[in-house]
């Protein structure tokens, strides 16, 4: 009995220190912008400061560069949409068209598919750029847009829902009663798939938000950059971080823990409300054998 | 049936044309055109010329690419196994006993996983800078005396703090979805034939979860191999503390921005992307962690 409670406290306490780990560099992101500059270094890391002083921080963020801050959002919003609408409108009939047809190539697709899929971005990035400098994209704003429309693994999660639930007996009967190609696909298809079109959005969404090095080479100009790369152009030109920032400007450490909750803040609303469909995602990709 | 047949054999093809038509443009077309610049020379003065081997030889040769290999192996050398390690034991941890406090932990280790990017590599700058830390007092020890912790030398375990505290939480997820696949019966069996938890541990659920293990290990590799942003940003924000060429993927950058070689960059970038092109086919082929029908 005695050992029974030992282990419990034991198990309690290595779960509590695990919590610690994981929680409390985020606790403290919260809390920063709560605080000043100074009051940052001179009080306990994880108290709280006044909700004052968030709106004062944002302030402060708009002294860079007349608020570009506000642009790189808006430009983060609009390449990302586009991408995502672009990787849905794609994925999906090829997902079908893989899972439910048969013809020559198919097999290579799919292969195909996975490597590409598994391949980390980055290591196409530069060749993607050579390509796109050489017909004169680069510097607009396809040159991230069309790239990350290009998203393997959703055609892979459709693939694997066609397969899986949508029996085949169901397209053979509307073609016995003569519904054409096109309209077992908008028809039949679509509404039962839907799932998988919202996981498919979804993911690719996360993945055009988060992409760092593909808009960092292949947009230059500050005004087209999006939120990722436009805080790490903030931080260097401002020196925020390394104690002396000459340029005049209040960019100091609550100012970029600010700017980087904004950063993060559709993803993290993702991550609480929609856990159920990433943890679906994180399965998929490996079912047990 | 034959016209049937003919019919899936059309329709087949016209639904991924679209599709195909990206993965030629953004996936083959690009790793081609890689392949043909890395063949390109730039000499400083002169006429560009082909050669087969030049680019390659030269950037093997760069004194910059030792280094840069030699950091991003530490990296790796760190990471992966402190990944394996804390994955498998949070994991486990967790499934002993399902209690409220372990569901809650779960879910607390797998928040971290929204912050990325830029943001990633500023939070844990934060944590890492003494003056500012919540455990500032554990590492003013650390500090060098510039009064600052990351450097060229620190950075593999910066990273490696990093990788583990965004990307324990996803895989966390995974093993406990494998966990709770292992029948029942399985572990009544054991316990019946007196086995302690640590036995049903190491005889019985280890050996389950083998392949997820390979399968961790060898995209995060693949992945840790390529590293990019997460150097960019801590150099942007500790300026002067971690050189613009500190991984390899960075060199390629250097090469391509700074120096305009775009030979000398796609040589290097086409060694980086065969080197995880094998590690993706060995990933397909190997765990079956994809399927498809046939494999």
């Amino acid at each position: 009995m005695i050992r029974r409670t030992l282990s419990r406290a034991g198990r309690n306490m290595l779960l509590a220190g695990i919590c610690l780990f994981f929680g409390v560099p985020l606790v403290w992101l919260f809390l920063a912008p709560t605080k000043t500059d100074g009051a940052l270094r001179a009080e306990p890391p994880l108290s709280f400061g006044s909700w004052g002083n968030i709106p004062q921080a944002w302030e402060n963020l708009l002294s860079f560069n007349d608020g570009q801050i506000v642009t790189w959002l808006g430009n983060s919003l609009w390449y990302s949409t586009a991408s995502v609408l672009i990787a849905v409108l794609i994925s999906v009939p090829a997902g079908y068209g893989l899972a439910k047809f048969h013809f020559a190539g198919r097999k290579a697709v799919l292969f195909l598919t996975l490597v590409t899929m598994v391949v980390p971005a980055a290591a196409m990035i530069l060749p993607l750029y050579l390509e796109l400098s050489a017909v004169g994209l680069t510097n607009t704003p396809w040159a991230v847009i069309l790239p990350l429309g290009f998203y393997p693994f959703g055609v892979y999660l459709v693939y694997l829902f066609a397969t899986t639930s949508i029996p085949d007996s169901i397209i053979e009967a509307a073609r016995i009663d003569g519904a054409s190609e096109l309209r077992i696909f908008t028809t039949i298809f679509l509404p039962l798939s839907r799932p998988s079109t919202i996981m498919v959005a979804f993911f690719a969404f996360v993945t055009c938000w988060n992409a760092f090095f593909l808009p960092f080479i292949m947009l230059t100009d500050p005004a087209q950059a999006t939120i990722q790369t436009g805080l790490n152009l903030m931080v260097r030109n401002t020196n925020a971080l390394s104690g002396a920032n000459l340029t005049g400007l209040i960019i100091h450490e609550p100012e970029v823990a600010l700017a980087a909750l904004v950063s993060i803040s559709p993803i993290l609303v993702i991550f609480l409300f929609a856990q159920r469909y990433l943890v679906a995602g994180q399965t998929l990709g490996a079912e047990k054998g | 049936m034959a016209r049937r047949v003919s019919r899936r054999a059309t329709f087949g093809p016209a639904f991924i044309a679209p599709y195909v038509i990206f993965l030629l443009l953004f996936g083959l077309v690009p790793a081609a055109y890689g392949v043909y610049n890395a063949f390109i020379v730039t000499p400083v003065v002169g006429d560009t010329y082909y050669s087969l081997t030049k680019n390659f030889e030269d950037v093997l040769g760069d004194y910059r690419l030792p280094s840069a290999t030699a950091n991003v192996a530490m990296y790796l050398a760190i990471w992966l196994p402190l990944l394996l390690i804390v994955v498998f034991g949070i994991a486990l941890l967790i499934d002993s006993k399902r209690s409220r406090f372990a569901g809650f932990t779960r879910f607390i280790v797998y928040v971290p996983g929204a912050v990325t990017g830029s943001a990633a590599a500023l939070l844990w700058l934060f944590m890492f800078s003494p003056t500012v830390s919540p455990i500032s007092n554990l590492l003013k020890p650390l500090a060098g005396s510039n009064g600052l912790i990351i450097s060229n030398q620190t950075l593999p375990f910066v990273l490696a703090v990093m990788g583990i505290a965004a990307g324990a939480g996803g895989w966390v997820v995974l093993l406990l979805g494998a966990l709770s696949a292992i029948p029942k019966e399985l572990i009544d069996a054991a316990r019946v034939d007196a086995a302690s938890t640590w036995q049903i541990i190491w005889h019985v659920k280890l050996p389950l979860l083998r392949r997820y293990a390979a399968f961790i290990l060898i995209v995060s590799l693949a992945n840790g191999f390529q590293v990019f942003v997460e150097p960019q940003v801590l150099g942007a924000g500790s300026i002067g503390q971690i050189s613009s060429t500190w991984s390899v993927n960075q060199l390629v950058y250097a090469y391509a921005s700074e120096e305009a070689n775009f030979g000398r960059a796609s040589a290097l970038s086409v060694v980086l992307l065969a080197v995880t092109v094998v590690a993706a086919i060995i990933v397909i082929k190997k765990t079956n962690f994809y399927r498809v029908e046939g494999h």
